[in-house]
């Protein structure tokens, strides 16, 4: 969610229900601890910023937050390629004559 | 977690008391929540915005925003880990800092009352009475615990966290660990200075003893809030 840029909390969970397609339902405060948890592993920088007459926490992707991101990503798509082969119906046995 | 915000202008009576009802159920003084409460106030400020948008009068916006958040005792369970590490994080680092000050004190005063460690087997202070000189170990065998222990608190409450499997418990409770050894640690080194000063009245520098024993209380008092406190965290963790 905070690939394309900084985003603050509310943002990045409409984020969250717009690409999940409705499936992604969480309670939009759940975001806020979880956030703090990626900050406190230097994956995310928070800074406060002003912008239409109201002040905000915005949450950025660090370097080190993009390659985790990165290597995640590929992991999830390895993981899923498998699933998806092994979930493919099986071709029905030669019968033998 | 950034530690200075800006003031926030108070949102609805709603909003507000869906705030309070949520911090009452955070541990700590209301200060140590002020950021995350702006944070969330924002967001709901955000939230009402939003519903205000898609047609709704302010006061339903409002409500519509808090039920969109949650009940207040799910996000405040989630802080609760980030607040019992964060403040676990703070007294390890603490106490990383202050041991070694406090030791060099110790240090200074052994050595202005030429009290010196025989380093060959099996290892005699010369200058102190056989007992006392056991008892330095046991004050080194603290300090030692509680160093290892705030480490661990430090690895599993920052980066490290990347990689190391964490569970919301083990940072608060390596906290208090370090915090009672500090305890252990100063406790004991003032017990041992008494009982110099009981057997060896006179070669003490006093000075640096003085410095050494004030700077120990002060971190034994301390060390032991902060153990509680963390005690009391880890408590508040389901």
């Amino acid at each position: 969610m905070l690939e394309p840029g900084p985003r603050h909390g509310y943002a990045i969970m409409e984020a969250l229900r717009v690409r999940g397609g409705g499936q992604v339902d969480l309670p939009t405060g759940t975001v806020y601890p979880a956030l703090h948890r990626l900050e406190r592993a230097g994956l995310v920088q928070a800074t406060w910023a002003a912008a239409g007459g109201r002040r905000r926490r915005v949450y950025q992707l660090t370097p080190a937050g993009r390659r985790a991101l990165d290597t995640e990503r590929s992991t999830w798509r390895d993981f899923s390629a498998a699933v998806t082969t092994l979930l493919q119906p099986a071709p029905l046995a030669a019968s033998s004559p | 977690m950034t530690r200075h915000f800006p003031p926030e202008p108070a949102a609805g009576p709603a909003v507000e008391s869906y705030l309070t009802e949520l911090t009452a159920r955070l541990p700590g003084p209301a200060r140590a929540h002020a950021g995350i409460v702006a944070e969330l106030r924002s967001g709901l400020l955000d939230a009402t915005d939003a519903h205000r948008s898609a047609g709704l009068p302010p006061a339903q916006a409002a409500q519509a925003a808090i039920r969109e958040f949650g009940h207040p005792a799910q996000v405040a369970a989630g802080f609760r880990a980030e607040i019992a590490a964060s403040q676990a994080r703070r007294v390890a680092i603490t106490l990383m800092v202050t041991g070694p000050l406090v030791g060099l004190l110790w240090i200074a005063t052994a050595a202005a009352s030429h009290l010196r460690i025989d380093l060959a087997p099996p290892g005699q202070w010369t200058g102190l009475p056989p007992g006392l000189g056991a008892g330095i170990y046991l004050v080194a065998a603290a300090a030692g615990i509680t160093a290892w222990a705030a480490m661990l608190s430090i690895a599993t409450t920052g980066r490290l966290t990347r990689w190391l499997p964490t569970r919301p418990r083990q940072a608060p409770t390596a906290a208090a660990v370090a915090g009672y050894g500090a305890v252990s640690a100063d406790g004991l080194g003032l017990i041992l200075l008494a009982a110099e000063l009981a057997t060896i009245p006179g070669k003490l520098a006093l000075l640096p003893a003085i410095a050494a024993a004030a700077a120990s209380l002060a971190r034994l008092l301390l060390a032991r809030r902060a153990a509680r406190r963390c005690l009391a965290l880890r408590a508040s963790l389901t």
